[in-house]
């Protein structure tokens, strides 16, 4: 099929045509054309059906603001629904279809909701679906949900790839229009460091759409001697394909770069970036969007903005229409006609709101000055206009210009409020900028093309020299101010037709009259109500509409009536760009410890915990659940010896003079009088009594400690104690670095864990137990020299170690354990057996230190030293935190052995019902125990120590169990730890 | 009873790629030391740095070199500096010690870090997709060191040259900063 609307110039490459594919036909276009204009090349105007009536619709701009032209690109899992046809780049290959259709674009059968119209008016949702309720999730709902959208989404994941990066620069230029590109320029020569982006392809902005003259000879010229500076000048970078489309705060801006959506495969490489730039200034010349007028079915395919009517004929080469009318309230509408005029398009009438003479001749045009139009006619295509004089003119295609609006977005991306500017009729940007902002150019409401360039390289300058460079004006090149004079005209009301503000959202000035009448005058309660200026567009071409037929709707003036609020991001960006890399495992990084490969090896089952995998337990061939595998490691262990990966445990080394007084004051308990060679166990409680963390902190040297946290506090604890040593006690000699990665820790415990040691232990180190008794530690070396940390401690309750070694040597020295403990049987067990094993010895961990109990509660009350003062120690002297009826930590076993415990289930006295009333504690961790041959539980129960050998039921009414408890100590296992002193 | 000799293991099996003219690899071999400043002795410890490596401490986000290239010291935060020197033994604090005396508090940091070396022409655009900082030689030049946040994981980077850059990660998590940089190298090259 030929190009049969393509007419001479434009900045198209005829040398290169292209093929694409709409709707499942093959057409034509060039290098450098949109969808949009390749469609209309290829005389395809009818692109689309709305949002609530399936009206067909047709392309209306030649940028981001469009509202209609919504189409999905590419096939498969590829498929991106509501892409704008105006801002994607055509290339080779393309596949695009339209949507929001049931049957074909054509005939679609939803187009029935036309002909309800009446029923379906501003804010019918609230008024329609109210009765009967429950209709609403059954009926109406999913009607709502299958009528709704536009396009769809594959379905399937994304194949391609998105990245995120990080950009700093002196001063960001936002939009290579002429302001932009004079910005650039100016601050590019200073030396500042300058990113100058745009979301077009071709930078240039407006100029590639006009036939502007600059310096005497054509604008594209001039824009292309720019850039070539600019590309010449190392401390600038042009970013094209980039859309800025947030300011946050500090100079910090959100862009998303288009890499490869112009081409047929993204060949491995990112497909979008989304670019977080660190700016000291910002130049915003986004430029400004023109807006249409409110008039009888000014929807109609065919029906386009003026400017982008001439930028399709301009830039591209395109005519839009054979046969066009131009419907005006100001001058810039002129050039349309008399633009298309030169190209030998044939102006049909020239229709201006505003009375008095002409600007300007257009050969063979009917002009109407002081007119307006109140109807169009064609349902597929617009094919006549009905003027007010009543005469109808034939067209097939109407430009319409309402004035423009300057891109004031991102100046009100932190609230704030635009200006009124009666001489262009348009909000232009307030007072409140954002920190390092400037504007300049149609963006500040300057539309005429001089001023754009005087403006551009004053800003430039300014960023420049705020920050202390030396910036010269660069030459303002020559242009003259064409004429732009508006008188404001928004709304035929003699239209007797739905004249249409957002076409998007399909709303008409009826349907904001009618939200006016019904009370909805702000017009922040007029957008939810009506959904003006909702969606992808963000109501780009409808908003000032919208608040200009409010605004006399209800007798006041625009700035009266005031605007809704910007927020970002200015044109949408994909989900996928925010997710950028964090897909599946990459979600977040996962933490291994040194002997991983080994436990994989084993086929350990892994556990998440924090963000390290440990292992959970080491199922052997067999068995087939993993209770046989933990009861397995743990009756080995107790039997023999096992061993377990410990290196998770945060490690911290403290050195300092001051170290001992140090962690007397950040423990509950006393460390100031602990020996060297010697580790205990600490509490520490937060400064409101409750306990924080627990773990073993171990003295090497007069003045080196090094402490053990829970896996899960490793990062808090540390945290705290930086803010204890920094801001509470800053005059004290103390120094902390984690230590946790520096060494790989595994536990030794069993009757055999000594003998087992003593193999790899080198002969110089006596570990009996004379020697080295319980809770004792020392540096060491093992396998021949390599030094190592030896401490002898116990969370199982059986004899035991941990060791630690360089994480170089974690694998090598899981290895060595393994083959030591051949002989022994030795198994390595996983952080079930272990939490078996510390349930047996009714040691607290995660769930017991829960941020809700006190060293009280768990039993550990008097530890909490009176003879010096630490952290937490006043506040867990609290009444409420020392009742006589307070929790307290006890064991709970079945009366019936066979049962299952539940942890969570609430503990309620026999014969009651379960409430909140009669709500006495609650179960926190139950294991089956193997030693023991039963269920056993740990948990907190009021005056618990007291009731030992007292029958309650552990109710649990979430899964409907109740059982009876018998209260017992925690300490189910070896209650005098003995083993542990073996 | 094996040979219980223990084998010493890199965090990332010496890892080395090369990507057109840029080049990542694993840097093993070295020994890290963090010195820590005691109360009132920053004097002290000024003059026994000098005097064992004829260099000064660094301020906080700099770096010195001493011994004629032999060792490295960047400031990490107020009161603490790291030494980075090329040794292969497992005892890296006394190497310090010897030099230093009790000037200062040691804590071994060799085995806590993954080192990754980034170099040639696409470093400073690979390192843009996932390092927040500004590495741009005039505000990040040689020799110039900080502490940052890379795709979640705590990152130390270290400007050598005009496009090498040092940078350490977690040990633990080695395989998903090495991941996150090679990606990066990816989506540039």
């Amino acid at each position: 099929m030929s190009q049969r609307m393509r007419i001479n110039g434009g900045i198209v490459d005829r040398s290169k045509p292209l093929s694409f594919e709409f709707d499942g036909k093959q057409l034509q276009g060039f290098a450098g054309d949109t969808l949009a204009s390749a469609l209309l090349a290829n005389d395809i105007r009818f692109v689309g059906r709305s949002f609530k009536y399936h009206r067909p619709r047709g392309i209306f701009t030649a940028g981001p603001e469009e509202p209609n032209a919504l189409v999905q690109l590419r096939r498969g899992p590829y498929q991106e629904p509501n892409t704008r046809a105006t801002v994607a780049e055509l290339y080779d290959g393309l596949h695009a279809a339209s949507q929001n259709y049931r049957g074909s674009l054509n005939f679609d059968l939803m187009a029935v909701n036309d002909l309800f119209a009446p029923f379906l008016s501003a804010g019918f949702y609230y008024k329609t679906f109210m009765w009967p309720q429950a209709f609403w999730e059954k009926v109406y709902e999913p009607a709502i949900r299958a009528s709704a959208g536009l396009g769809r989404l594959s379905g399937k994941d994304d194949p391609d790839i998105y990245d995120k990066g990080f950009l700093h620069c002196d001063i960001l230029v936002i939009g290579a229009g002429p302001a932009g590109l004079m910005a650039a320029l100016t601050a590019g020569r200073s030396g500042a460091r300058v990113i100058l982006a745009d979301e077009d392809f071709a930078p240039g902005g407006r100029l590639n759409a006009e036939t502007h003259e600059i310096n005497g000879g054509d604008a594209q010229g001039w824009t292309a001697s720019v850039l070539s500076e600019l590309k010449s000048l190392p401390n600038v970078r042009l970013m094209k394909r980039t859309t800025v489309y947030g300011a946050y705060d500090h100079g910090v801006y959100g862009a998303l770069e288009k890499s490869t959506d112009h081409l047929p495969m993204s060949g491995g490489k990112p497909r979008q970036i989304l670019w977080r730039i660190y700016s000291k200034r910002a130049v915003l010349c986004a430029g400004a969007t023109e807006r249409s007028i409110a008039f009888g079915n000014n929807d109609r395919p065919g029906v386009m903005l003026a400017g982008a009517v001439r930028a399709y004929a301009n830039r591209w080469g395109v005519a839009p229409g054979r046969n066009v009318a131009i419907f005006t309230n100001n001058d810039d509408g002129w050039r349309t006609a008399t633009d298309l005029a030169a190209k030998g398009v044939s102006i049909a009438a020239v229709i201006d709101t505003r009375s008095g003479a002409a600007p300007a001749d257009v050969a063979g045009a009917t002009i109407a000055m002081g007119a307006s139009i109140v109807d169009t006619k064609g349902r597929k295509g617009i094919s006549a206009v009905t003027l007010s004089n009543g005469t109808t003119v034939p067209v097939d295609c109407l430009a319409v210009s309402g004035g423009w609006s300057p891109n004031v977005h991102l100046t009100c991306h932190q609230r704030g409020r635009p200006d009124w500017a009666d001489e262009i009729a348009a909000f232009v940007p307030g007072k409140d900028l954002p920190v390092g902002m400037s504007v300049a150019g149609a963006a500040k409401g300057a539309l005429t093309l001089a001023a754009c360039l005087q403006e551009g390289a004053k800003a430039g300058a300014q960023a420049a020299q705020d920050l202390g460079l030396t910036a010269s004006m660069a030459e303002i090149p020559e242009a003259s101010d064409e004429a732009s004079a508006i008188t404001p005209f928004w709304h035929v009301t003699e239209s007797k037709g739905r004249a249409w503000i957002d076409l998007q959202n399909d709303v008409t000035a009826k349907d904001v009259q009618l939200a006016k009448r019904e009370g909805y005058r702000s017009v922040e309660l007029l957008k939810r109500y009506t959904t003006l200026g909702m969606a992808t567009d963000q109501g780009k071409t409808a908003n000032v509409l919208g608040l200009a037929v409010l605004a006399e709707a209800s007798g006041k003036s625009i700035p009266e009536t005031g605007t809704t609020i910007f927020r970002p991001p200015y044109t949408p960006v994909p989900i996928a760009a925010f997710a950028g890399r964090s897909r599946g495992k990459d979600f977040r990084p996962t933490r291994l410890t040194p002997g991983h490969e080994w436990a994989a090896e084993q086929g350990a089952v892994f556990v998440e915990a924090g963000m390290w995998l440990r292992g959970q337990w080491f199922p052997k061939p067999g068995e087939t659940h993993w209770r046989e595998s933990v009861d397995r490691e743990v009756l080995a262990t107790r039997k023999s010896v096992g061993i377990c990966d410990v290196t998770t445990l945060g490690k911290i080394d403290v050195q300092g003079r001051d170290a001992a007084e140090f962690l007397n004051k950040v423990y509950a308990n006393g460390f100031a009088k602990l020996p060297v060679g010697k580790v205990r166990y600490g509490l520490m409680l937060r400064e409101d009594g409750m306990v924080m963390d627990d773990g073993t902190t171990a003295r090497l040297s007069e003045n080196h400690f090094v402490m053990t946290t829970t896996t899960a506090n490793a990062v808090g604890v540390f945290r705290h104690m930086e803010f204890c040593r920094q801001c509470l006690w800053p005059d004290l000699d103390v120094h902390l670095i984690s230590a946790t990665e520096q060494f790989a820790q595994y536990a030794v415990a069993g009757p055999n864990a000594r003998k087992l040691l003593q193999k790899i232990v080198d002969p110089e180190f006596d570990i009996s137990n004379d020697a080295f008794p319980f809770m004792g530690c020392g540096e060491i070396t093992v396998c021949g020299g390599t030094p190592a940390r030896l401490f002898r401690i116990s969370f199982s309750g059986e004899l035991a170690y941990e060791i630690a070694v360089p994480s170089r040597y974690g694998d090598g020295l899981i290895r060595a354990l393994m083959a030591a403990g051949e002989e022994f049987d030795a198994v390595p067990y996983g952080t079930e057996a272990l939490s078996v094993m510390r349930i047996e010895k009714g040691h607290p961990a995660g769930n017991e230190l829960n941020g809700q109990t006190t060293a009280r509660d768990m039993g550990m009350g008097r530890m909490v030293s009176k003879k010096k003062d630490s952290i937490g120690s006043i506040l867990s002297e609290r009444p409420e935190l020392n009742r006589e009826d307070g929790l307290a930590l006890v064991g709970f076993r079945p009366v019936d052995r066979a049962r299952q415990l539940k942890s969570g289930a609430h503990f309620i006295p026999k014969g009651k019902t379960p409430s909140l009333e009669n709500d006495e504690g609650w179960m926190t961790s139950v294991a089956y125990s193997p030693t023991l041959g039963h269920s056993i539980g740990l948990g907190f129960i009021k005056r618990g120590s007291d009731r030992l050998g007292e029958t309650i039921v552990a109710a649990d009414p979430i899964r409907g169990e109740s059982i009876e408890v018998e209260i017992v100590s925690p300490h189910f296992f070896d209650p005098e730890g003995e083993r542990v002193r073996a | 009873m094996p040979d219980m000799t223990l084998k010493p293991k890199t965090p990332l099996n010496g890892y080395s790629e090369t990507f057109g003219a840029t080049v990542l690899e694993e840097i093993a071999g070295m020994g890290l030391v963090s010195i820590a400043t005691p109360r009132g002795g920053v004097d002290a410890l000024q003059g026994a740095v000098q005097s064992a490596y004829g260099c000064a401490l660094p301020p906080t986000g700099s770096s010195t070199i001493g011994n004629d290239g032999a060792i490295r010291l960047m400031g990490l935060q107020p009161g603490q500096v790291f030494a980075l020197f090329a040794y292969d033994g497992d005892t890296a604090v006394t190497e310090i010690e010897k030099a230093l005396g009790d000037n200062g508090y040691y804590t071994d940091q060799s085995d806590s870090w993954a080192m990754l070396h980034l170099s040639g022409s696409a470093a400073i655009d690979a390192l843009a997709r996932i390092c927040p900082l500004d590495l741009d030689a005039s505000v990040f030049p040689d020799g110039t060191v900080a502490r940052t946040v890379m795709e979640h994981m705590g990152v130390i980077v270290l400007r050598e040259g005009t496009d090498g850059f040092l940078l350490m990660a977690a040990r633990s998590s080695a395989a998903n900063f090495l991941h996150a940089v090679e990606q990066s190298v990816r989506n540039v090259t």
